[in-house]
Order: C-alpha cells, then structure tokens, then sequence
C-alpha cells in the first residue's frame, strides 16, 4: 500500500460508524440514533444517550454485543446495535 | 386507570412510597422495612402487583408503606412505569397521594439510576434517596461523597445496604419524621414531568440535556464509579462463552427438570399418603353422611389434588430464585433470546416457558416480566402447552396401560419412554408453531426491543430466597388453590343429584352422567364414550382429576395410576387409536380452569382465554380425531 491510496481513503467523508462494527474494549461516543423514539427512548433510560460514552465488553454466546456503560453491563441485540451510529473519539478529560 | 383527583380514603396514618429502577434492591429494602406485614394486590384495571406493608417503627407507631414497580423512567411506556406515575401523582382510585417517598438506587450504577431523581423530586414531597450496595461499590473502588450528593441534589441521602441492614436506621429515622408530622392534606395531583410529554426540546435531546446535569451532579459529588466487578467478568467469560455458555444453560436446564421430577418425587408421594391417610382417618371418625361424602369426596379431594403440586412448585421457584438472586437468570435470558426471537418470543419469555413445566399458573404470572406487550401475550398464550406436572398421571396411566414395556433403542429406550418424550415434544412443538403463528397474525407489529441488564453475580441470601417462596407459594394457592378446590366440591355435587347426598343416584343418572352423555356425540369421532367424557369435563378442575373419576365411574374405588385394574377398565373402554387420541387431547387442550382465570386476571379481559381456550381444544379435538383414525 502506497502513500496515494491513503490520501484517497481521506477524502472520502468518513464513513458512519455503527456500534456492532465496534472491536471488544473499544470504547466510543454515542453520537445518534437510527431508531423509533420508543426504542431511543428505551436505550436512554437505560443510559445510553448520544454523547455517552460505551465500551463493547463481550459478544454474547449467539454473536448480540454486550456493552458497558456507566459501570453497567446492558446485553442488546444486534439489529439495534447496528441502529446506534458512534464515533471514536478521545475522552475529554 | 382512573385519572383525575381519586377519592382517597380518610387518612389515619402516612403513606409512604418506594420508588427505583428494576433490581436496585426495592423489594429487599421493602421486606426488611415491613417484615412480612405485607397485602398484595393489584392495581384496579391492571395486572400490575400491589403491595403494601405495615412499617412498625421503633418509636413505637406504624405507617404504610407501598414498594412500587420498578422503572427506569416515567415515559408510561410500560405497563408498570404507568402505574407507578399513577400512584405518584395520587390518581389511583382507593389510594392517597404518598406523604413521603423513599427513592432507591443501586449505587454501583450511580449515575444512570439517578435520572429517576429529577422527576421524582417534582412531585414535591419529602424524599430520601437511599444509596443501596454502597458496600459493593467500596469493593470495586468506586465512591461517592454522600453528604455534598445530597447538597447538589437537594434532598436527603443515606448509604447503606439493604440486604445487611445497614443504613436501616437511618431510613426508620426519616420515616419517623414522616409519621410525626403527619399525613400531607390533601392537595392537587403534582405531575409528573416526562421528557416526552409537553418538552420544549426533542425527546433524545430532553434526555441528554437531563443526563449532562447529573454528570455534573456526579462530578460535583466526587462520583468515582466502580471498576467493573473481577469475579462478575471472569464468570461471564465461562457462562456467556460462545460454546461453554451454551452448554451450561442446556445443563442447568436439565437440572431443574431433574429437581422438579426426581426430587419432587418422593414429597409429592409424601403429600399424597397424607392427604390419603388424613382422608381415610376422617371417614373412620365421621358417621356415614353426606357431609362425610363432600368431606372426603369433595374438600379432602381438592385440597389433595392442590397440595399434591406444592413440593414440585416449591422445588421450582427455590432453583428459580436462585438463578434470579445470583444473577444467572439475566444471562440465561441473554443466551436464550436468539433461539425464542426466531419463533416470535425473546429472552425474558425464557424463564416463564420453563416454569410452565411445573405449572402454567406461575408461568402466566411469571410473563409479567416480559416488558413488551405483544410478546407478554405470547408467552402467556402457548404457556399451557408446556407439560405441566398435572398431565403426568393422566400420561403414566394411559401409557401404562396401552403401550407395551418392550424396548425400543435396546436398553436406552422403550416403547413407553419413547411415547412420554414424544408427548413433551408435541406439547414444545405447539408452542412453538402457535407462537410463531400468533406473531404474524394477531399479535403481529414492530419486531420487539430485547435489552437486558447483565447485574453482577451475588450470592443469594437465605432470607430473600425464603421470602420469595413464601410469596410465590401464597399466589399459587390463592389463584390455583382456590378454583381448584371449588371445582372439585362442585363435581362432587354434580354427582350427587338427582336424589340429593342422602341418596346420591348411580353416575350414569347424576347430573355429571348426564353431562357426560351429553358431550358423548361431539366426543364419540374420538372414540371416547361418555364415562370418557365424565373425566375430560372432571379434568378441568385439574388434569389429573380424570384419574380418580374414572376410577369411581368404572366402579373400582381408590385407584391412582399405578392401579392394574384401572388399566383394564380403561381397555375394555378404549382402542389403541382412541387411547393415544386421549393422549394428544390432553397434550393439547387447556383442561385447567385455574389457567383460564389467571389467563382472565393478566389479560383483563375474557377475550384471550376464551380464545386460548378455544384454540387449543380445535386442536386437541383434530388431534384426538386423527389419531383414532389412523391407528
């Protein structure tokens, strides 16, 4: 791989990052949701809000990711996992 | 639920109101406040549970306290986040607008749970937040500065535990307070704002708006949250392993299946010569009356035909509860949503399908965890297909007498192990079918929201596993227990007119004969006559019932299924086709009125059990109907 495609692979606008696409221990920023209110809604009573912060800590037996946010472990499924888009970004403090 | 300022009844004492997220240990501080002076009810119109509990403070007076259904917010998604804005807001018909509230938080999740806080502090009336496992987040190095929370919050907080006891006296102080000073007078329902009901902002932003304050909060209050629990990630790393976690859950599967047949066993066989010998002591004190009859024949058989489940639902709901307490329960859930989303179902459907082995009764009350409505109804609809402990003797009886003891699989399997399987898994496959029909039929809508809180394994205390028996046992006995025993004493007086108890007529010519004869022409393509028929309306007091009906139609007395001339009798009564078609009816058809009132209770309504019902006796009837043809 030369210097060029890497440039080539900046240009193009970033593409929109899906919690499911996210590595074990990787912890990310919420940034939106793709969902029905009441399934946002049901995310964020249970602390997930764009601008938290989550880490996928293990894949469930049957490949559903299993995220820790704010201390707590949430099991979620994968459809909705592939509805939270995220960003990688370094903590703020 | 009614809306609008409730009547509320004269206040002589303070009500108090707990209130939390689901698992934050409300119930626990509940039953440590209240010991077991507690009522449970259910909201009027809904199946959401109710309980009150009598404080004895150690001042010397009392105050009622409610602990309130778990909720992570109060957007009146669900069934129990409704209810509990109801009974904050006082609109519940019956019930006052609490004096005081007491908000408890797991403190290991600080921060989520602490958006409760806001709302409920709107409502205006003296709150305590009790932070609980206070303890566990001093283990894994977390803290948080309770005194300068309180301050940023503006409201009372005390740490403890509730499990220990600790920080007990504190809460009985606060409560103290709320009884010295009295009941509030009455005042305007207070309501109770929802980001999602007349916000300025958008939903997720209201949200976040709320969520970015209680981070300051947190900050403020020096909140360092605790390093996720060691032992908690390496026992998730062996029960959520891609093929050991798997494996596990087959295995504790199995040993309940073991504990609830095997074990249950001998306190079921137990119970039964109890029942018997208690029964016969009776009839040798009594004289020869009719009161002896309803006696024995009557309440002695109902009460035995209710306690004889007792040990199998006990030995149940002691390996249930022990599964929830330590945290298992969440897992297994996890690990069997995959396999129940493909058929309509999720994971929290789990554990109520799998108590439906024991008994559907618990199984219908058990759904009530499944948050999702549609997917509730599901689980409560193919719940009695499960082969519950009452189709067992009707099964042994059956079997024994017309499947021949001759192997099958050599030494593994004989002929009649191999049936008894083959009725299990009908009875699986029709819930499976039903459910995955009913989810894109009547029940069809937007696939459902699997989410599930993976809390830290603990180990559970004696005493929580114990109050939680106790409790489940009290619910079965009042909602199986009762129908049970009124069916049974009605059948009995069924039998015994025309005539009257003095001189009850032969079967044949009672009220029950004549039922009996007349369902025999919609029974007689199964190739069952009307003593058949006798058992199947007897049956629906409980399944089993049908054996010792049968025994007394056919003249033979005290008979079990174990009886060689109950198997004769049956015989001489029934083909090979017709007999596995007895087989099959019973696999399917709802014979259990306890099920049906409890399927009326969840649902409000008769709609759903009539329609469970009917549905699953045109299935039991074509069944039935097939098999007596072919074989």
């Amino acid at each position: 791989m030369d210097g060029n495609t890497a440039r080539k692979i900046d240009d193009v606008p970033e593409r929109e990052l899906r919690l499911r696409d996210i590595g074990i221990d990787e912890e990310v920023e919420v940034v939106r949701f793709d969902l029905p209110v009441h399934q946002a809604e049901q995310l964020m009573e249970r602390g997930i809000f764009p601008g938290c912060r989550l880490c996928p800590v293990r894949k469930s037996p049957s490949g559903d990711p299993i995220v820790m946010v704010d201390g707590v472990m949430l099991a979620l499924r994968d459809e909705i996992a592939g509805c939270v888009c995220v960003k990688t970004s370094p903590r703020e403090d | 639920m009614s809306t609008g300022t409730a009547q509320a009844p004269i206040a002589t004492q303070p009500l108090v109101a707990l209130v939390g997220p689901p698992n934050a240990g409300k119930t626990t501080l509940f039953n440590r406040l209240t010991g077991l002076r507690q009522k449970i009810a259910n909201y009027p119109g809904v199946t959401v549970e109710k309980k009150v509990g009598v404080v004895s403070l150690p001042g010397g007076g009392t105050i009622d306290l409610v602990d309130l259904p778990g909720v992570n917010g109060f957007s009146a998604r669900t069934l129990d986040e409704r209810v509990t804005r109801d009974v904050l807001e006082g609109r519940v018909a019956g019930m006052r607008a609490p004096d005081a509230l007491v908000l408890i938080v797991d403190s290991t999740r600080l921060e989520p749970q602490l958006m409760l806080v806001e709302p409920v502090l709107e409502i205006g009336v003296p709150t305590l937040l009790v932070l609980n496992m206070s303890d566990e987040l001093a283990a894994r190095g977390g803290s948080v500065d309770t005194a300068a929370l309180g301050e940023q919050l503006g409201v009372e907080v005390v740490a403890g535990n509730a499990r220990t006891g600790e920080g007990s006296a504190e809460v009985f102080a606060f409560l103290e307070k709320v009884r010295e000073r009295g009941p509030l007078p009455e005042r305007p329902c207070p309501a109770i704002s929802n980001v999602t009901r007349g916000h300025p902002l958008p939903v997720v932003d209201a949200f976040a708006a709320r969520r970015r304050h209680i981070r300051e909060v947190g900050r403020a209050a020096r909140f360092q949250a605790p390093v996720p629990s060691a032992v908690t990630q390496k026992l998730d790393s062996i029960f959520l392993h891609r093929v050991g976690g798997p494996l596990i859950f087959l295995g504790v599967v199995l040993l309940v299946f073991q504990a609830m047949f095997t074990w249950a066993t001998p306190f079921m066989d137990g119970v039964e010569a109890l029942i018997a010998g208690s029964g016969t002591w009776v009839a040798a004190t009594l004289p020869d009356s009719w009161i002896r009859s309803l006696l024995i024949d009557g309440v002695w058989a109902g009460v035995g035909s209710v306690m004889v489940f007792l040990p199998q639902i006990l030995i149940l709901f002691l390996f249930l509860g022990i599964l929830e307490d330590s945290g298992y329960m969440a897992r297994a859930a996890v690990i069997a949503d995959r396999m129940m989303h493909r058929v309509g179902l999720q994971g929290r459907s789990f554990l109520p399908l799998l108590s439906a082995y024991a008994c559907a009764v618990p199984a219908i009350l058990a759904s009530r965890t499944v948050e999702d409505q549609r997917d509730r109804l599901t689980t409560m609809f193919v719940a009695p297909f499960m082969t519950c402990s009452a189709r067992l003797p009707v099964y042994a009886l059956l079997i024994a007498a017309f499947i021949p003891d001759r192997a099958l699989l050599g030494p593994f399997m004989s002929w009649r192990s191999a049936t008894l399987l083959g009725l299990y898994a009908l009875g699986l496959i029709a819930a499976i079918a039903t459910a995955f029909v009913l989810k894109r039929t009547l029940l069809r809508g937007e696939p459902s929201n699997f989410m599930m809180e993976l809390p830290p394994y603990r180990l559970p205390t004696l005493r929580s596993i114990g109050l939680r028996l106790w409790d489940r046992t009290k619910i079965f006995m009042k909602r199986a227990g009762k129908i049970i025993l009124s069916v049974t004493v009605i059948l009995w007086a069924l039998a015994q007119f025309p005539g009257g108890p003095e001189n009850p007529p032969p079967i044949e010519e009672s009220v029950l004969g004549r039922m009996g004869q007349v369902v025999e022409p919609a029974i007689a393509p199964l190739g069952f006559d009307w003593q058949i028929g006798i058992g199947l309306i007897s049956s629906l007091a409980a399944r089993e019932v049908i054996v010792g009906t049968l025994g007394t139609i056919y003249g033979i007395g005290e008979a079990d299924e174990t009886s060689l001339e109950l198997q004769d009798a049956l015989q001489s009564h029934l083909d090979l086709g017709s007999a596995v078609g007895l087989l099959i009816f019973f696999v399917f058809a709802l014979q259990c009125l306890s099920t049906v009132a409890v399927m009326r209770r969840e649902t409000a309504g008769w709609k759903w059990p009539a329609l469970q019902f009917t549905y699953m006796l045109a299935l039991a009837w074509v069944g039935a109907f097939l098999a007596n043809r072919l074989l």
